[in-house]
Formats: C-alpha cells, structure tokens, sequence
C-alpha cells in the first residue's frame, strides 16, 4: 500500500470527499480516476485522554494492518496482529516502538470504525505519460468521513506534483493527519483528569469551592463507562482522584460552608468512595504481578502464581460488583442528586465564604506549608513511622492546595515549589507503598485458603519472601525522606513559597 | 551497483527491446533501476513515454551531477528511472569513461540526490562504428543479442576476436540468441553451431522473433506489462532470470 511509502509520498488529510474531476488539478495534464474500490475495514484507536490525537497523530487499523499518521518522518507501519489492548499487547513493529509514549496503563479503544475504498488518480501529459500520481482513501464511519490523500511525486515531474499539491491545498487538504479523529467522530468531549478551573477577579473561596467540586464530580462521571466496561484501571483511579480531591476541599477549605453541610457532603463523598476501595487495591495488586515475579526466585514462583490467580478471580467479583453498581438506577438518582445540588446557586455559606479567593488561599497554602515544614524538620532516623505517614499526608494536601489555586499565582514561582515537592512525594509515596503492600500481603496469607494444603504453604513462603524483600525498601525509601526534605527545605524555595503565598509580610 | 550494458557490433538486432524488457524486469524483481537510452534517436525512452531531454550543454553535463539527476524522469513502473541522454558518439564515449573512472563517485553522487541504484542498464547506440572499449570496461556485464544467422555469427566472431586481441575478458559477454524463428533450420543449425563453438558463454535463454515485441512501439510500454503470459513476455522473464541469477552481487 502506499500510504507508508515513504519516499516521495506526500500524505494529506482532507474532511469528507474531495472529487478531483471538479478540482481540475492537472492544467494541461490529462487526469485519469480508476473506479473506486471497496478496500475493507477500518478502525481508528487512542486511549482515553486522547493522548494520540493531542500529539497530532492518528492510529489506524487498515485490513490486517496498523499504521501510524502524524509521526515524525516516515509513516510505521506492522501486523495489526495484538493479543489485548494496550500498547505492549502489539505485535513487535514499527508502530509500537513508535508508542513508547503512551501510557502503558492506558487501553487502546476504538474511537470510529468503519468501512474504506480506495482510489486511484494519475495526471498523464499528452504522451500519455504519468506525471504524478495520487492514492485517495475514503474513511467512512457512521459519523464522518475524511479523505487520506497519498501523493507520489515521481522523479523528473515536480510540476505536476506541485500543481495537484496546491489544487489539493486550495481544497482544503492539508498535513495535520491527527485530525481524522475530529472528523470520523465529531463532537468528541475531550477527557481531562485534571481540570483547570477558573479562578478569575472578584472570585470568592466559596465560588472556588464550589467551581472545583463541580468540575471533579464531571471528571469522576466521566469514568463511570470504562469502569463499567473494564477497558483499564485508570477510569477506576481516575473515578476516585476525583473523590478524593473534593472531599480534600470539603476537608480544606474550612469555613466556605457551613460545618454542618460541610459534614453532610464529606459523608456523601465517603459513602460514594467507600465500594471503590476493594477493586482497586486488587487493582493495585494485580499491576504489581511482574514486578513481584521479579523480586522472587523461581522457586517461589509457584506460591505467587497461585497468590494472582486468588487475587484475579477476586478482582474480576469486585469488578462486576461495582460495575453493576455503576449500573444501577440507585446510583444514577444519588449522582444526579449531588450534581444538583452542587450545580444551584444557593449553598449555604460558611462564614469564610465571601473572602476573596486569592487572599483566602494564600492563608490556606502558607498554613499548610509551615505545618509540613514543622513535621518534616523534627523528623530524623528515631522518628517512627507514622509521623513520616502524617508527613506524606500532609505534603499531599499542601499539593492538593496548590494545584487547585494555581492559576492565581505565576507560574515560574510555583514551579519552584512544586517541583521539589513532587520529588518528595514520590520518595513518601513509595515509602508508604512499600508499606501498605506488607501490611496486604500479611492480611492475604491470613485471610486466603488456597485449594490444598500445599498452596497455602507455597503462598505464604512467597509472601515471607516479598515482606522481607518490601521491608528493605521501605527502609530504603525511609533513609531518603531526610534528604529530600532538605532539598525542599531549600533557602529558594522558602524564599519563593514566601513571596507566593505570604507576600503581605514578606 | 552493477552496470549492465546491452551492446552489439551490429545494428537492429535488439538491444533495445532487450535493454526495456530487462531493465522492466529488474525493477519488478526489486531492484532500483536506472535505465540510461544512450541513442540519440531516444528508443527507450519512446517505449517509457518519455520526452527526450533538451540539448544539454555537452561540456559541463557530466561534471555537474546535478544537472546529470535533473535529468533523471521516473518510468511508470516502481523502482525503474530513465535518464534519456540524447547523447552524440563523442559525449557518449566520455560518459562512459566517466562511469569507469568514477564509478564510486558517481555512485555517491546518485545516493546524494536519494538515487541510490542496485542497477545500471545502459542501452548503447547503434552505429559505433569501433568496437567500443569504454563500454567494455565500463560494464560488469554485456548482454549481447545475437541473431542466430549466418552474418551474425561472423560479427559476434569479430567482438570475440577483439576481446582476446585487447586482453578482455571474455567472460564478461553474456550473449543470448534474439529473433529466433523455430521454423527456420538456418536458425536452428546456427544457435547449435554457436553453443558448440563457444561453450557455456550463450545464455541459455533465447528470445523469439514475436509480433508482441515488436508491438511494444504501438504500447509504448515493457512487454511484460502487457503480455507477461505470452511467449515473449516469458522469454524476458527466463532472460531476466539468467542474468541477475548469474551475475547479480
Ligand atoms: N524478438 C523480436 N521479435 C520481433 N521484433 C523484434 C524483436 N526484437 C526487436 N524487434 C524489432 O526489431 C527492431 C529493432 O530492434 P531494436 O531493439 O530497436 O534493435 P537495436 O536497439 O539493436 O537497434 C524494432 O522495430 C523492434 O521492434
Ligand atoms: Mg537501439
């Protein structure tokens, strides 16, 4: 095929059809058309958060073929030969390494599919001799269609290639090939995990509040299908990120509501958090699988391939538990319940509600950020565990602050702050993984009975095997919460967080 | 990159067809082909439609590699370019001294404009009236048609003789029989005369004498694209065979 011809192939896209007989490309050339030819299926792919299509590429599956649009240089290609469907499922090729991008926790779903015809066209000068020729191939989905235009410059021609070039440009064909998404399903809403929400003049804490809240609760709505569907793990995470950031600013923004309403509504996001909990750590488990097989010897091995198959079999249960919740009637009433209610302008107000956004968040940030100062200065290689634990939490609520804030303050500054910040979570965020995947596998040995005796003994030497191997790291992950403090504990960013957030006095 | 020549001390016998159907065939087999019509009367490239080129300015076209690849039209078939020459004896004599000399440099020259070629397939022009000693040494291999008649044996006998008196190699000959017509025993009596007498040198392959090949002036195209299944196209298909088995790298 000649769409990933790359030498001398000009690659356009063009929505819906263009007739070249009407577009009288040639001049004096003489335009050939072959009769179109029904050429198959076609599906186009991306993930979720559109990531292919916001980096201007498209994923087409042709026939038995998979082929990348909009990447840099030549055009991969491969078998369309996969055995699931995220990105290490693709047969070795091309177009994989060519995704090496892409989220490997992200499915790969079908944005359109439909049906191809191809095309043939050739500009002839009056010797009859081909000058240019040009491969049109029609997408055709049950919501648009758009035209792939591959034209061949032949050596000795450029005339002809630049004349059809420029009747094909005034028609509006051009290079963008990640475009086709936009029109084989038009009206696509875009997925954002991480909604930015406007926070402009005149904004008060309440206004904030409320804007945050409604924009997650969409967030957390929008992945309600794919949890259903069981596409990937991310809808679920994503589902409950979105949660959980509304009950932070339930828990963080004191005052904006009254404390008995801000009760009821951190009850109301609990009680939709709560059935979510079970999937997800078996989620979580089950993302660990190659991992664990990693930190074992083979002998081990057995013991932990019959630990995942308990935890498959109880993940797939969970699954279908909440999925039939996310189905039922009960549930759609409770959503559009709280959607309402968040989407009126008259909730009560708190006695801080009418501050102005910025000055109230800037109270907020500063509080918090001496707070995790405070914690994290008295911490050294004596200090138990759980105050590291009230220092993770702590940081992830200051991060959570400032995140929801920070289109009120400029970017550079915040950037100071943040990136240290983000360094230091990763090291408490691993350190407290470490630690609860212990405290899990403990619970799974206690809990479980294998089918005979001899599984239970081969999975609890696994798991003494990984508690051991966990425990290291975790110790590991300790001794770096001290230096990674002190980076964040820095004369700049002190400095920077004080010109941000307490600019009055600094 | 190889260089194959279609060359004759005789006029009419075929180099031509021979040097479109082969070089056609090549580029179907895979290969990237330029195809070089070094007659002046543009045969070759009449048969790929394409225009003669202008008059070049003679002096500089082969210092100047631009100019040699601005000249270079693709043919309508994958992979197969022609470079129509239009040359005179004298420009054509210093082209392949040329493709001698600086085989390598033209090679690179070629790759830099992204013509990276597997083979050259010069089609030589009739009328040298010597025997022409740069095609020889410009060629890795010269494919010879050969009209199984008697005058023609007595030419063939004559680029022999050269090649033994000038110290070349005989090898490089490919000879193969063209316009052969079974029904004449004059033909026949010949073809097993000339394989006897030179031994293993004849291609195996011969090339009829056909009314498809001669109609390739009507289809100004291959004979392979249009009667690949007849006995001439499966001739050039056999011959095609022959020579990149024996002689491709
Ligand atoms: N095998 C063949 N059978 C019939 N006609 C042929 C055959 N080979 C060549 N011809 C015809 O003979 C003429 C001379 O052939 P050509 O290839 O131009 O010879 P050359 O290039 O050696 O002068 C052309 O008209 C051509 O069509
Ligand atoms: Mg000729």
């Amino acid at each position: 095929m000649k769409l990933n011809k790359p030498e001398r192939r000009t690659l356009l896209v063009l929505p819906g059809r263009i007739d070249l007989g009407e577009v009288q490309p040639g001049g004096p050339l003489r335009l050939e058309l072959e009769p179109p030819q029904e050429a198959g299926a076609f599906t186009l792919l991306d993930d979720f958060s559109q990531s292919l299509q916001r980096s201007g590429r498209a994923l087409l599956q042709l026939g038995d073929e998979l082929i990348l649009l909009g990447a840099d240089g030549e055009v991969p290609s491969q078998s369309a030969a996969r055995d699931g469907a995220f990105v290490h499922d693709l047969a070795p090729g091309q177009v994989r390494d060519a995704l090496d991008d892409i989220s490997p926790l992200r499915a790969l779903l079908e944005v359109a599919s439909g049906t191809a015809q191809v095309q043939q066209a050739a500009l002839l000068d009056d010797e009859d001799k081909t000058q240019v020729r040009a491969e049109l191939r029609v997408l055709s989905s049950p919501e648009g269609e758009v035209t792939l235009i591959a034209v061949e410059h032949m050596r000795g021609y450029d005339k002809a290639h630049e004349s059809l070039l420029a009747a094909l440009a005034a028609r509006g064909a051009h290079m963008e090939q990640g475009m086709i998404g936009e029109w084989l399903a038009p009206g696509r809403e875009a997925y954002v995990s991480k909604p930015v929400v406007p926070l402009g003049e005149g904004r008060t804490a309440h206004d904030v509040a409320v804007g945050i809240i409604r924009a997650y609760l969409g967030v957390a709505r929008r992945n309600e299908a794919g949890t259903i569907a069981d596409h990937d793990t991310e809808f679920l995470h994503d589902y409950r990120v979105a949660l959980r950031k509304i009950r932070s600013v339930l828990s963080l923004f004191k005052g904006v509501f009254p404390d008995e309403e801000t009760a009821r509504f951190k009850a109301a996001f609990s009680d939709l958090m709560a059935p979510t909990g079970q999937l997800r750590d078996l989620d979580v488990y089950l993302l660990e699988k190659d991992a664990y097989f990693n930190l074992l010897p083979e002998s081990l091995h057995d013991g932990l391939a019959e630990m995942f198959r308990q935890f498959q079999e109880e993940r797939d249960a969970a699954q279908r538990k909440l999925a039939r919740r996310f189905r039922s009637r009960a549930y759609a009433a409770r959503m559009a319940e709280i959607e309402a209610e968040f989407a009126g302008g008259d909730l009560p107000r708190g006695p801080k509600a009418d501050l102005p956004a910025h000055d109230y968040a800037s109270a907020l940030i500063w509080k918090r950020y001496r707070k995790v100062c405070k914690i994290a200065r008295g911490i050294d290689a004596q200090t138990p565990d759980d105050e590291v634990h009230e220092l993770r939490i702590g940081c992830k609520k200051l991060r959570y602050l400032v995140e929801f804030f920070a289109p009120l303050f400029p970017d550079a500054e915040l950037a100071t702050v943040l990136k240290p910040l983000k360094k230091l979570q990763d090291n408490l965020g691993l350190f407290n993984d470490y630690s609860v995947q212990q405290g899990a596998l403990r619970a799974f040995v206690e809990t479980h009975q294998g089918r005979t005796r001899q599984d239970d003994i081969e999975t609890a030497l696994a798991v003494g095997g990984l508690v051991t191997v966990l425990h290291d790291r975790q110790k590991a992950e300790r001794a770096r919460v001290a230096k990674r403090f002190g980076k964040f504990d820095s004369d700049e960013v002190r400095e920077a967080a004080r010109a941000l957030f307490h600019g009055s006095e600094g | 990159m190889e260089v194959i020549a279609c060359y004759s001390n005789k006029g009419g016998v075929g180099k031509t067809a021979t040097s479109v159907n082969l070089a056609h065939a090549l580029a179907e087999g895979g290969k990237r082909v330029l195809l070089c019509d070094l007659d002046p009367q543009g045969a070759s490239s009449f048969y790929f439609r394409v225009k003669p080129s202008k008059k070049l300015d003679e002096a500089r076209f082969f210092e100047d590699v631009a100019r040699f690849t601005k000249a270079i039209r693709a043919s309508d078939f994958e992979r197969l370019d022609i470079l129509p020459a239009n040359m005179s004896f004298r420009e054509f004599d210093a082209f392949l001294a040329r493709v001698r000399n600086k085989r390598s440099r033209l090679k690179k020259a070629l790759k830099a404009v992204g013509n990276d070629y597997d083979v050259i397939v010069l089609d030589c022009p009739p009328n040298i009236s010597a025997l022409s000693e740069n095609v020889f040494k410009a060629a890795d291999r010269i494919i010879v048609p050969v009209i199984p008649t008697t005058l023609s044996a007595r030419t063939f006998e004559q680029l022999i003789e050269f090649f033994d008196e000038n110290g070349l190699r005989r090898r490089k000959l490919a000879p193969f029989f063209s316009m052969v017509e079974a029904r004449k025993s004059l033909h026949l009596e010949t073809m097993k005369e000339m394989r006897t007498r030179y031994r293993k040198l004849f291609l195996d392959s011969a090339v009829p004498y056909s009314s498809d090949i001669e109609r390739m002036g009507l289809h100004r195209a291959p004979v392979r694209s249009y009667a690949a299944k007849r006995p001439a196209g499966r001739a050039y298909a056999a011959l095609y065979e022959e020579v990149s088995g024996k002689g491709a790298k």
